[in-house]
């Protein structure tokens, strides 16, 4: 286990490398010049080259990558050119935002989806488990901004029940900020709630037809000490991943969504990094979302070893 | 055992046991149980009718689908859907289960009426500790405290054999081995004192060594706790060695009950004779087993006259069209026989050949065609941040570093001549299957030498082996890993030619219909899929696929392992036959000793990746035996209840392969170990004989001849067990 976490460290290290080398090819192959953005359309030649050199845009491209990293590696992701202040300064307010809108989606996910999950599979076949994979089909076609923008249509136009978006910090307002916050949460855990109930319902399907269910069965056991105790927890491993992974899906969604309703998260800093041609914010944006990435994956295999005792104690006997 | 028997006999007479009473245990009237699905119902316990008495055993056999696991579970009433039980009586200690509430059922299992199934490794739940697993039971049904019921578990996992019960309750059930799961499965049967066990298969998934414990365990258990058993299995050595009196399932229906003697010495219904008859004994020869041909007919479409019909060799009109026979006593025996003949026929003498000399005599005097010298597989162990390689801290200071292997295969040589086969049998783990796929260089061999028709099969690239496939082919104990389910099998075999240029267009498709002929399907087969094949068809598909390019040599891992008796029996005469005709080699793999001698010229014993003992099916099953040969031999359920068994229990299981014991490999477990000599030692593998009989002991040749000691090796053993 020890061996596990170490090499598994090792092997997210060299992911992230791999990720700042194509965070900095990509932004650099994007069409559009910094200087010409900043600028504006009437640039002079002259001007143009000299807010190029003072950027450090007509260095090398290896000298630009190294000095990147370095930064990197100290906390230092540079300036945004549009807001002109510091990347990690700007990412540091926004990602909570987005974290707190992706965790509470998730959980709201989880929350729905295992216990759905559940109840279909020991109904297989008949109308509960009819209706929820229906709900699950129809939950998985549906793109997340459309579940967001049903939200907004129902809960706020028709039943002005909740504000259509904006935020409030929980620290200033607690009610209002979890008021701003149940739409979007609720949208995407929604969307979520689909295939994560999906994959609970088969992987429990599998579950309940072991032989150790039998057995559990044969021993007198009542159907739900059977269900709860020895299928739920048997069921349950190979859900974590998908719950991770959709945790991670969470927070790509969360760029259109944010969009939809008006949350300032990292979603947004994105999209307006991208449209401003903002190279050390994008590239700021990619690192930072591949890491929330690779340590949600991270974290769901370390909860998949703590439930599954075949890995906690797995490898020499 | 057969003093048990003997005990129960007297029970039988009258004899008032504490707990007898004059009503059976269990007496089941006229079960019924069906399965609705798309088409008709499927019945697969129609009518059946028994009864077992207090502490009494009763074996119920048949082939696989015959009936007999959904009779059990209905008697649990654990019937899932689509299934349900539509009618009959279920009498329990004078009531009927049907008429119970389903919370008056979670009462009775576990408690009263216990099931120990058939696969360890599945069978346990493997996110909870065995402890849990068994004190969950025992808290369900008695009102004991949380700590009561851990020193009650641990007492039931003492009683079962199994080390440090205190220590391993808190383990996980990947934590033990097969056997030892087994043993688990055995305390949580127990582990409320049930009236009835059900033992569904409960030694099919083991080695004939563990199997022979578990049936002893079971068997003191049952003595202890005077529980009656319900013991389902298709293996009738099994049967014989256990059971008091016998259920025969065929199709649904119980076709012959009688006492275990008299189903072994006269049985009344054909069938029964049938799957006694394949059944390849450890030591009788046969040129070919008799065998039951055909299948059971599917049971939602049943014949019309008497289900065993189509089968049967006494069949006349009067069966095909009389609708099926009922159960009922044979003239003034107290069998019962579902035959409308079973008072004319006399079954008594087997139709089984036996051909003292019958074996072929293989020529080897010219070169082998596969030889194998001095063959090592190492595999890397553990999957650490260094590979496995293990820094250990043992001595102190500076940690040294030591790389891990696990020896699959250590040195290994052995020959085969055109037209024979060369067996390796053995306990799983042992290594039987990793020669296999080294020799093929489906593995890379870590050391040593194939040679096959003199060219070297180690030295070959890869498209030098591709084309020696052509020569050599495999058949897998899953014949579904070779067949791609995508393709209906005359596509397989004929992509197999085409491959090697064998055949193509028309000749290919003559030749697919031919080979499927060949091995007992229609030629129309061609154009099934694999999945529309029954087990036994489909290793049949697979034995056509190996010979589509007309190879040399097959070797043949567990080829018959997953099978029933009599399917078996078909395929080993199928193979026998096809070697007569083409002198075509076989590598045979099996655990099945029986199996191994019918079909096997000569044969290699392994023991932890070595080879123990080598020689012709003759000399090794006869003395001198190496210690360990003789162990497996004696292990052996014979399927005739008066044969005396002194079987040699060996103590403790395999041992890791890791590390294995110094000098001789077997030296943890020998019951008949010299001393020192065996423990600092590596003994050679020698010949003991002339007729290249090789033996790997330090013992002399007459030790190895003589029995006396084993016998005394065994009741020392017992006393021991005794004492603690
Ligand atoms: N790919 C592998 N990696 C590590 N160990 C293996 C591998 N394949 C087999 N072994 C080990 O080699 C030994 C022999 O296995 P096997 O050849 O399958 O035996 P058998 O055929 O007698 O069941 C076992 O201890 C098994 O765990
Ligand atoms: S009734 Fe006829 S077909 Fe059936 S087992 Fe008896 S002899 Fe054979
Ligand atoms: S060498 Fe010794 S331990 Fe090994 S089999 Fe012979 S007597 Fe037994
Ligand atoms: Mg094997």
């Amino acid at each position: 286990m020890y061996n596990y976490v170490i090499r598994r460290v090792g092997f997210m290290a060299v992911t992230l490398f791999l990720v700042t080398l194509i965070a900095f090819a990509v932004t650099n192959i994007l069409p559009g010049n910094v200087a010409l953005v900043i600028l504006g359309p009437n640039a002079t030649e002259e001007s143009l080259a000299a807010l190029q050199a003072q950027l450090g845009l007509n260095r090398p491209l290896y000298v630009q990558y190294f000095d990147w990293v370095l930064g990197l590696l100290q906390g230092d992701m540079g300036q945004s050119l549009r807001f002109g202040e510091p990347v990690a300064a700007l990412i540091a307010e926004r990602l909570p935002r987005s974290l707190l809108l992706a965790v509470t989606a998730t959980l709201i996910a989880v929350a729905l989806s295992i216990p759905l999950g559940v109840y279909a599979a020991v109904n297989q076949n008949e109308a509960p488990d009819l209706t929820a994979s229906m709900f699950a089909f129809v939950g998985i076609s549906m793109p997340i901004f459309l579940w967001g923008l049903v939200f907004i249509l129902i809960f706020a136009v028709w039943f002005n029940l909740f504000p259509t978006g904006g935020y409030v910090s929980p620290t200033e307002d607690l009610v209002g900020s979890l008021h701003r916050l149940v739409l979007p949460a609720s949208a995407m855990g929604f969307a979520l709630t689909a295939y994560i109930m999906r994959m609970t319902r088969s992987s429990m399907l599998e579950v309940l037809s072991a032989e150790y269910i039998k057995l559990a069965r044969a021993k007198g056991m009542s159907q739900r000490v059977v269900v709860l105790r020895h299928a739920l927890k048997n069921a349950v491993i190979p859900v974590i991943t998908v719950i991770a992974f959709q945790f991670s899906y969470a927070f790509g969604g969360v760029v259109v969504l944010e969009e939809v309703f008006f949350w300032p998260g990292i979603g947004r800093l994105t999209l307006t990094a991208i449209q401003s041609r903002d190279i050390p914010l994008i590239q700021g944006c990619i690192i930072v979302v591949a890491l929330i990435y690779m340590i949600s994956n991270f974290a769901a295999d370390l909860l998949y070893a703590y439930f599954d005792p075949r890995i906690r104690y797995g490898g020499e006997e | 055992m057969s003093a048990q028997r003997a005990e129960n006999a007297e029970h039988a007479d009258g004899v008032e046991g504490p707990t007898d009473s004059e009503a059976p245990l269990l007496d089941v009237r006229g079960l019924r149980t069906e399965f609705r699905t798309e088409g008709d119902p499927v019945v697969a316990s129609n009518g059946v009718s028994f009864s077992l008495d207090r502490g009494e055993t009763m074996g119920l056999v048949g082939e696989s689908g015959a009936g007999k696991s959904v009779t059990a579970r209905s008697i649990m009433r654990l019937i899932d859907t689509p299934g349900e039980i539509t009618g009959g009586e279920v009498v329990f200690d004078g009531e009927d289960l049907l008429e119970k509430s389903e919370k008056q059922m979670r009462d009775i299992r576990g408690n009263r009426i216990a099931m120990i199934p058939q696969d360890p490794m599945s069978s346990l739940n493997p996110v909870m500790t065995v402890g849990e697993q068994i004190i969950e039971t025992i808290r369900r049904h008695q009102d004991v405290s949380k700590s009561e019921a851990r020193e009650l578990a641990i007492e039931s996992m003492d009683d079962v054999g199994i080390p440090d019960a205190a220590e391993r309750i808190d383990d996980y059930p990947h934590e033990f081995s097969g056997g030892m799961r087994q043993r688990v499965l055995v305390a949580i049967g127990f582990s409320c004192e049930p009236d009835l066990i059900i033992a569904d298969e409960p030694t099919t998934a083991l080695d004939v060594t563990t199997q022979a414990k578990i049936l002893d365990l079971l068997n003191e258990m049952q003595e202890r706790e005077n529980t009656a058993v319900l013991m389902i299995t298709h293996n009738l050595g099994v049967v014989a060695q256990t059971c008091d009196h016998v259920g025969v399932m065929y199709a649904g229906n119980l076709v012959e009950t009688a006492e275990l003697e008299d189903l072994f010495e006269r049985p009344r219904h054909p069938y029964t004779r049938a799957l006694i008859d394949s059944i390849p004994e450890v030591d009788s020869e046969y040129d070919e087993l008799p065998t039951l041909d055909g299948a059971m007919p599917d049971l939602s479409d049943l014949p019309s006259g008497c289900n065993f019909a189509p089968r049967c060799p006494h069949a006349t009109e009067a069966c095909r069209t009389g609708g099926d026979p009922a159960l009922e006593s044979v003239g003034d025996s107290t069998s019962r026989a579902a035959c409308i003949h079973a008072e004319d026929l006399d079954l008594s003498e087997s139709t089984a050949v036996e051909a003292g000399s019958g074996r072929r005599e293989i020529d080897r005097s010219g070169e082998p065609l596969f030889e194998v010298r001095n063959l090592k597989k190492y595999f890397s162990a553990g999957d650490g941040v260094l590979g496995n390689v293990r820094l250990s801290w043992d001595g102190g200071g500076l940690p040294s570093v030591e790389r891990r292997y696990v020896k699959a295969v250590d040195d290994v040589s052995f020959d085969i001549y055109p037209g024979e086969t060369v067996g390796l049998v053995g306990e799983s783990g042992c290594g039987k299957s990793t020669v296999a796929r080294t020799v093929l260089r489906l593995l890379e061999p870590t050391d040593g030498e194939v040679y096959f028709e003199g060219e070297p099969i180690h030295d070959l690239g890869s498209g030098a082996i591709r084309s020696l496939r052509r020569e050599m082919q495999i058949i897998f104990q899953d014949p579904h890993s070779s067949l791609n389910p995508r393709k209906p099998v005359g596509r397989i075999i004929g992509r197999a030619m085409e491959r090697h240029d064998i055949a193509t267009g028309e000749e290919k498709r003559e030749r697919v219909g031919e080979l499927l002929e060949r091995v007992g399907l229609s030629a129309e087969a061609a154009s099934k899929y694999p999945h529309e094949f029954s087990g036994g068809q489909q290793q049949r598909v697979a034995i056509a696929h190996a010979l589509a390019v007309e190879p040399k040599l097959i070797v043949c891992d567990e080829p018959v392992s997953a099978l029933d008796v009599s399917v078996q029996a078909q395929i080993l005469n199928l193979l026998n036959e096809i070697q007569a005709e083409t002198d075509i080699s076989y590598l045979f793999i099996s655990h099945n000793i029986g199996v191994v001698r019918h079909i096997c010229d000569r044969v290699a014993v392994m023991y932890l990746g070595k080879i123990a003992e080598f020689g012709r099916i003759g000399d090794v099953f006869s003395a001198p035996f190496h210690p360990y040969t003789e162990s497996l031999l004696s292990a052996v359920p014979h399927a005739n209840p008066n044969r005396k068994t002194d079987r040699i229990l060996l103590e403790g299981s395999v041992p890791s392969p890791i590390d294995p014991p110094s000098g001789c490999p077997f030296q943890t477990r020998c019951p008949k170990k010299i001393g020192e000599v065996c423990e600092t030692d590596v003994p050679e593998l020698e010949d003991v004989g002339d007729d290249d009989h090789r033996i790997s002991c330090h013992l002399s040749i007459e030790e190895m001849s003589e029995r006396d000691s084993f016998i005394r090796a065994e009741r020392q053993s017992a006393e021991t067990v005794e004492s603690d």
